[in-house]
């Protein structure tokens, strides 16, 4: 895999070899071969010489609009994330019509929490760096805390990890995939972004996914629970038997509802065990998530079509023995 | 009344039971281990606000068996910790997280299962 250099201002190639510790002789331009300075927003290959590969991969990013957004995209998210990130936002491209609409419930929240897990490691990260910067006493604390957190992201969150790891093959690993890579690279000071830097950023996309699918969710509940208060009001208008409505409508989403909770209940047990017995992947969880939430919806919406039909003849019985008592 | 209004009739009567179990169970139970910083954060994963209470009342009311195998699992952030749980309720907290979540279980899976004998017309006269 080729290592590519960008900055975002104008730099001299010894300026680099004392701050950075990158010999000047490993940096190949687009045409120049080891250049006395770095132009910003320029693609260099680091490497012991240029290969055909490696000046095709140059040429490519060197357009000025794709190399301008590349640096800034790195500097600010970092290199290994930038790549994971196009890999991750591709990936759920495929998935996504599925996706959206059905898991909503039970894949939600978890990458909600995976997008928080990341952000607490990255402020772990963070406040390390800090304590390197500032030589503060609690180095090793900081540092601690930082290897804690990537633990409990591991644990975890192990599929998602895997899902976003499993593109990119630095040898030295990310800073998602090691935790002793990331605080070497938190220790390591340095305004170029060598493609190496912790960010937030791989969460982004998935937290702008987990932000559609709540607001899915919570839409159709409000979605129904209008039509039902429509339905009330209309009988009112009409001068019909309105509480007639009322009972219909309350009790058919009350069944319905508890229909559809006990079965995701049910379903998140079942997946549990099946979790347990089988080497289900991130893939398979999203599967079987849907599968969970489509029979809840079934069910939930079947009970509300049967509660409907029979429930006004409920309440007529039910009118019929009161009065009759 | 037809026998299908007699099972919806049921139904209803015991979502309303269980909906009062709920909000009792909730509200006597979760609410003080909401506030218990020991075991604020074992109530697994809300998928919606208020799941938190249905995760409480499982691992009340699941056999020990059951639970360990659920928390050993990699998905163990979904349910709630059982044996962080048990020690920190008393025993009316158990039966009424027992009580509730069984309810809860058989009312909404006798509808799941009415349903699915409407689709197939048994109830068609």
């Amino acid at each position: 895999m080729s290592e590519i250099l960008l900055c975002n201002q104008p730099m001299k190639a010894d300026f680099l070899s004392n701050s950075c510790g990158i010999d000047p002789d490993l940096i190949h331009g687009r045409g120049c071969p080891k250049p006395a300075s770095l132009s910003a927003f320029t693609p260099y290959v680091l490497g012991q010489e240029l290969s055909a590969f490696d000046s095709q991969i140059i040429s490519t990013l060197s357009a000025p609009k794709v190399a301008n957004n590349l640096t800034n995209l790195s500097l600010s998210f970092g290199g290994d994330n930038t790549i994971a990130l196009a890999e991750m936002t591709k990936k759920l491209q495929e998935y996504n019509v599925g996706l959206m609409g059905a898991s909503t419930s039970v894949y939600a929240n978890r990458l909600g929490g995976f997008a928080g897990a990341v952000k607490e490691y990255q402020d772990a990260l963070m406040s390390y760096r800090s304590a390197i910067n500032s030589n503060a006493a609690s180095k090793a604390l900081a540092k601690q805390k930082a290897f804690k957190a990537f633990q409990n992201l591991q644990i975890r969150f192990k599929h998602e990890l895997n899902a976003i790891n499993a593109g990119v093959k630095a040898r030295r690993g990310t800073p998602l995939s090691s935790a002793t890579r990331a605080t070497n690279i938190a220790r390591s000071s340095h305004n170029v972004a060598k493609l190496n830097v912790t960010s937030q950023a791989q969460a982004h996309n998935l937290v702008k996914f987990t932000q559609h699918a709540k607001f899915l969710g919570n839409g159709l509940a409000v979605i129904d629970f209008t039509s039902r208060v429509g339905n009330i009001h209309n009988e009112y208008k009409a001068g019909g038997e309105w509480e007639r409505e009322l009972f219909v409508e309350s009790s058919s989403f009350a069944v319905s509802a508890l229909t559809g909770t006990a079965v995701v209940n049910v379903g998140a047990a079942a997946l549990g065990l099946l979790v347990v017995a089988t080497p289900i992947g991130w893939v398979g969880l999203i599967v079987g998530g849907v599968a969970v939430a489509g029979t809840a919806a079934a069910a939930s919406i079947g009970m509300n079509n049967v509660v409907k039909n029979n429930s006004g003849g409920v309440y007529d019985s039910i009118m019929k023995w009161i009065s009759g008592v | 009344m037809t026998t299908i209004q007699y099972y919806v009739g049921l139904l209803i009567l015991a979502t309303i039971l269980t909906g009062i179990l709920f909000v009792l169970f909730g509200q006597i139970t979760v609410r003080k281990l909401r506030k218990n910083p020991k075991t604020r954060d074992a109530l697994g994963l809300e998928y919606v606000s208020g799941w938190d209470i249905i995760n409480a009342a499982q691992a009340l009311a699941f056999p020990r068996s059951l639970s360990k195998k659920l928390e050993r699992s990699p998905l163990s952030f979904i349910y709630a910790n059982s044996l962080v749980l048990i020690e920190n309720t008393s025993r009316l907290d158990r039966f009424l997280g027992s009580l509730f979540y069984w309810m809860m279980i058989v009312t909404g899976m006798s509808g799941a299962f009415l349903v699915l004998l409407e689709s197939v017309g048994i109830f068609e006269p």
